[in-house]
């Protein structure tokens, strides 16, 4: 909300009081002023010039070669507006200047080859309206070389003002004034009504019926006859200028200062453009299209509130008015209508039309339904005083059920238990007189109290709490340190969680942290994505399904900016629909995932150690490692498949009880080619949720092993068919027991070996947990190991 | 004859050695040519057999097989051959190490991090929620009447009528209510969603930090005193600080924190949009209508909330001018924390 400090005057006297002072006050109730303008500083840097002579340019036809005295000398500028003449007073930006609008500094310069030593205003640069024509023209009777502020009495304060969509009361410049007064314990001086009124009565000239009395509690109008139409006096325009308004006609804008003073939203009506002379506030039956008086025709929905004369509908209610009733100039008698709306109504209408208006702002947030007929009157008397005219006697008030004022007991005590410290009684009555809540009763240890309708936000006792509080002072209320310790457990649910990502650190992964919208095809690929209903683009419009489809964008920005060697993981949610319409949790499934993504070179090329891209098994290495560290590696059963499915071109799953817990592999060229990525890609996703519910025992020590362990190594020639795991398997099953690990350290093929074979070489590790083994024991079962070996796989060994 | 099998054991050689790219082939190249069942020790074994006047040329080619296998194995050797080779060599202390890749959390997670710890360290308990949540715990439950003007406060993405992504971390206070008896004291971090454009100011999705504490005697009082301790904790003692009053639905009163702008010291710069303030978090005393969803009895009991970006702090705390960095995942980015 701007607010005008000239104009906030005009209800409370601030007089002594400095502008810092004021913004800080008001932001500490709870008026957060978020920006200020000085327009004494901000225009204390240019003055009124005098331009001496103006000469074409020579290199541009356009431009022009100005002569322009700023008091002390003659200036040349170069300059582009069509209006400049000689003799004219102007407003003069020399070097060094800064123009708010275009935010820069002026500079000496050359433009088309001819010096230009400063800048001719136009009044959009000065943000004094978005005139952007040609350049002010002041008045001839200013003096060069007086600052423009004092020149054009540019003295103002704007205030910027985020008013909470709570307060609806300040969003006026008497809403404001009120809290100032408050603060500063001023008293506030409303605008007082002298209407010199004409014989006939208001309701001779129209009538009104609310046919929708829950949407339109009540309806009050003015008319104003014989009024002529033209521009604002000046007056008028600099007001509704200087919160940044456009002056359109004396009794627009009167209804518009009328809005901006006490926070009634106006409209007027051509009183003759009214078929019937008559006005019924009802809401529609059927949808139906209207024309706004911004000459757009609107889609109205079923139950919209609508203003319709005797015959069509005149204005939607609240928001704006119909093109057919429009004040213009041809208007001599006017309809001033000044109602109170039901908010929910106001703002189901300004939402399906996405139509915001400053009336309708208002509304939905809630206007005072007392305050109808006092802005009216309001509006009526300026309207005659700067349009002509007769105001008809009286009025037409239509408020068929009071709304009633709310009435509440506030409890002292109950300061007390809220806030933590007693808040004196006189404290407290004096701010409930200075905010107008008129204390009905006083019970010593409470008060009960009068809301005024204004504050629709004021309903329990907590809500005056409130007010004590804010205007009290927030900062007067201690900081209490007084925290209890905890008698029960601690909970922390993101214990596992954060477990897992120190894990994931430990193995030198860096985290990452991905947007989980991501386009339509992408969320397709890995699952049943959910869909958002109202995205900002086709690329985010649905949530992930995997964590891998949204971070490889991740890693080809990387690869692009020359990051090619990443060792990264995520742990983030995704999530699928079990159903297409989202009723109820069980139709969406979100699930915590972690993900690990290798990709590029595992080892750089050093002066000790060889180039080494990271493959298939660094990833498995990876994953195992992770699970061991969880303690889950026996619990766990892999299952391998070699066949494109998904985005793997192989992978691998982890799974309990046939349950798939993890699964990743080598991501598939066509999923690359996505991201124009050209080099391997290893991803590998753990369900977290999953993990987290298989129970794990807890770890126990184990002694370590008191007896010598005795090794033994072999190589062999298999096929090249035979696995690594069903060798493995077959070993530990063919020994008698004494054997405890079998790892493999060597496989490789060679023309040597033929074209079908392959070497793997096994290192054999033997001990007892509870003797010392003798050597005969060990070489008893690893000869009968190469025999069982050989006879099987119809291996052969290779000579030790 | 033997003049040929030289020849083709030499070509064999070329073969396998052209091949031998690690320390575990090499070793089975020497075996193969030159172990005392190698080849090349059973040619100079056949030597025997050569007729008088053939053994100085055969057994010239011979030595310069042996010569020439040994010196290409003995090259590779030093290559591959790992230990063989620091050892040999003079030490040098001033080559580089060797690299070791690091890995590290997210600076969010650190921020997260920094600020969960102090918050423990206080009693507060630490609880999650859905990301995809109702519009019931999202807003209503969080007295956001149905068309209110308060729910503008959030631009919301909404996934069908009745569930939205969501615009904060309070659902949770009321999830927890749900399911314990009061006190009740936690923090709820986590991922929450705005319809925003994305700019250097603002994202589609950031992390916040909510917290309750609910009991029979807590104040407005008591919330200054615990967020002033965080406050304090987190940048420091010397800290200036102020509480204004503002509006959230699920708290009355409300306030909001502000901490003296440690870049211009309060003077007033960009960052303090000139104020000399900058708003860490917003708080106030749960509303009596929160309570009464969870079935709370809000005359006995009375409790205090308060919710903070994780982002806006991260931002503040490290220099970062552009939300954007932290979620493109940039690895120079990574690297530096
Ligand atoms: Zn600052």
């Amino acid at each position: 909300m701007n607010i005008s400090l000239h104009w906030l005057k005009d209800y409370v006297n601030l007089d002594g009081i400095s502008t810092e002072d004021i913004v800080d006050k008001l932001t500490m109730a709870g008026l957060e002023v978020e920006d200020y303008t000085d327009q004494n500083k901000k225009y204390s840097t240019l003055v009124v010039g005098k331009v001496k002579n103006v000469n074409k340019h020579p290199n541009a036809d356009r431009l022009t070669v100005c002569s322009v005295f700023d008091g002390k000398e003659d200036l040349q500028i170069v300059c582009g507006a069509p209006n400049v003449k000689a003799g004219q007073i102007v407003a003069l930006a020399s070097v060094g200047v800064f123009i708010p609008k275009a935010n820069f500094k002026i500079e000496k310069a050359k433009i088309r080859g001819v010096e230009s030593f400063g800048m001719i205003c136009a009044e959009d640069e000065l943000e004094l309206s978005d005139d952007h024509s040609g350049i002010m023209v002041l008045n001839d009777d200013l003096v060069p070389g007086t600052l423009l502020n004092e020149a054009l009495q540019l003295n103002d304060v704007l205030l910027d003002i985020a008013i909470t969509p709570n307060r609806p009361d300040a969003l006026s410049h008497i809403g404001v004034a009120r809290d100032a007064a408050a603060i500063f314990n001023r008293d506030l001086k409303l605008p007082k009504i002298d209407l010199n009124e004409s014989q006939k009565e208001a309701k001779d000239y129209a009538s009104i019926e609310i046919e929708d009395k829950i949407n339109c509690p009540r309806y009050t109008a003015k008319v104003v006859t014989n009024l002529t139409i033209k521009e604002s006096p000046e007056w008028l325009k600099n007001k509704l200028k200087s919160i940044g308004l456009r002056p359109i006609n004396n009794v627009v804008d009167v209804t518009n200062f009328v809005a901006m003073e006490l926070g009634q939203p106006l409209h007027a009506f051509d009183l003759d453009l009214l078929a019937k002379k008559k006005i019924i506030i009802k809401s529609t039956e059927t949808k139906k299209k209207f024309t706004t008086l911004d000459s757009k025709e609107r889609e109205l929905d079923k139950h919209t509130l609508m203003i319709c004369d005797g015959e069509k509908e005149v204005a939607i209610a609240g928001v704006m008015g119909g093109e057919n009733s429009e004040v213009a100039e041809s208007t001599k008698n006017i309809l001033i209508e000044s109602a109170y709306f039901n908010p929910k109504s106001i703002r189901k209408t300004s939402r399906k039309l996405q139509l915001v208006t400053d009336s309708s702002y208002r509304f939905e947030r809630g206007t005072d339904p007392s305050n109808t007929l006092y802005a009216s009157q309001r509006a009526a008397q300026l309207i005659s005083e700067v349009a002509g005219g007769e105001v008809a006697k009286d009025h037409i008030d239509i408020y068929p059920s009071r709304i009633k004022n709310k009435e509440i007991i506030i409890r002292f005590q109950r300061i007390k238990k809220i806030l933590g410290f007693d808040v004196p009684k006189t404290e407290v009555v004096k701010i409930f007189n200075r905010l107008g809540i008129n204390i009905i009763k006083d019970l010593s240890d409470s008060l009960e109290v009068v809301v005024p309708t204004y504050r629709p936000d004021i309903e329990r006792e907590v809500d005056l709490i409130e007010e004590v509080a804010r205007i009290y002072g927030y900062n007067k209320i201690p900081a209490v340190s007084k925290i209890g310790i905890t008698m029960e457990k601690r909970d922390d649910e993101s214990l596992f969680t954060d477990e897992v990502r120190n894990c994931a650190v430990m193995m030198g992964l860096k985290e990452i942290l991905n947007n989980p919208l991501i386009s339509e095809f992408l969320a397709k690929i890995t699952g049943k994505p959910i869909k958002i209903s109202n995205p900002q683009s086709r690329d985010m419009a649905y949530l992930r399904t995997s964590l891998t489809i949204a971070a490889l964008q991740t890693v080809a920005n990387n690869i692009n900016k020359g990051e090619k060697d990443l060792s990264l993981f995520e742990i983030g949610n995704v999530f699928n629909t079990t159903n297409e319409n989202l009723k109820s949790f069980g139709d969406i499934s979100e699930k915590r995932k972690l993900l690990l993504l290798l990709t590029g070179k595992k080892d750089e090329r050093s002066w000790n150690t060889d180039e080494k891209s990271y493959d298939f098994y660094d990833l498995k290495g990876l994953v195992n490692s992770f699970f061991s560290k969880f303690s889950l590696d026996n619990l766990l059963n892999d299952t391998y498949n070699s066949s494109e499915k998904s985005i793997y071109e192989y992978y691998f799953s982890k799974n309990f009880n046939d349950d798939v817990v993890a699964v990743g592999g080598k991501v598939s060229k066509n999923a690359l080619d996505l991201f124009d990525i050209e080099q391997d890609v290893y991803s590998f996703e753990i369900d977290l949720d999953k993990i987290f519910e298989i129970k794990t025992e807890k770890r126990k020590y184990t002694e370590p092993l008191k007896y010598p362990k005795i090794n033994r190594d072999f190589a062999f020639i298999f096929n090249k068919s035979v696995t690594y795991e069903v060798v493995t398997n077959f070993i530990l099953e063919q020994s008698s027991g004494i054997l405890k690990e079998v790892e493999i350290f060597d496989i490789f093929e060679s023309k040597d070996l033929g074209e079908d074979s392959k070497s793997m070489a096994f290192s054999l590790e033997y001990f007892d947990y509870n003797k010392t083994l003798t050597d005969e024991e060990v070489e008893n079962d690893f000869k009968n190991l190469i025999k069982k070996i050989t006879e099987k796989f119809n291996a052969i060994l290779r000579g030790n | 004859m033997l003049f040929e099998e030289i020849d083709r054991v030499k070509q064999d050689f070329d073969q396998d050695i052209k091949e031998a790219d690690s320390d575990k082939k090499l070793e089975l190249i020497r075996i193969k040519y030159l172990s005392r069942k190698g080849l090349v020790t059973q040619l100079f074994g056949q030597l025997k057999s050569v007729p008088k006047a053939d053994k100085p040329s055969v057994g010239k080619k011979l030595n310069s097989l042996r010569q020439e296998i040994t010196a290409a194995f003995n090259n590779l050797k030093l290559k591959y051959g790992g230990d063989d080779k620091v050892s040999s060599a003079a030490i040098d202390l001033t080559l580089p190490g060797s690299k070791y890749k690091t890995g590290s959390k997210h600076l969010l997670i650190q921020t997260l991090d920094e600020i969960k710890n102090i918050f423990k360290g206080m009693g507060f308990s630490v609880y999650e929620g859905p990301e995809l949540e109702s519009d019931f715990y999202n807003f209503e439950a969080l007295n956001f009447p149905p068309d209110h003007p308060a729910r503008d406060m959030q631009d919301t993405f909404f996934v069908s009528d009745d569930f939205v992504l969501r615009t904060h971390t309070t659902p949770v206070q009321i999830r927890i209510m749900e399911k314990l008896k009061p006190p009740v004291r936690g923090i709820m971090p986590g991922r929450v969603y705005r319809n925003e454009a994305i700019s250097a100011r603002s994202f589609c999705m950031f992390h916040q930090v909510d917290g309750i504490y609910v009991d029979t005697d807590v104040t407005f009082a008591e919330l200054k005193g615990t967020l002033v301790s965080f406050a304090k904790q987190f940048y420091g003692t010397d800290l200036k600080y102020r509480f204004r009053p503002s509006y959230f639905p699920f708290t009355e009163p409300s306030a909001e924190m502000d901490i003296t702008c440690y870049i211009c010291k309060g003077k007033g710069c960009r960052v303090c949009k000139k104020t000399g303030w900058l708003e860490i978090l917003g708080c106030g005393m749960v509303d009596p209508n929160v309570f009464k969803h969870v079935d709370y009895d809000s005359e006995k009991y009375t409790g205090y909330a308060f919710g903070m970006g994780i982002e806006r702090i991260a931002m503040l705390k490290y220099g970062i001018d552009d939300i954007r960095m932290f979620f493109e995942n940039d690895h120079r980015f990574l690297k530096q924390f």
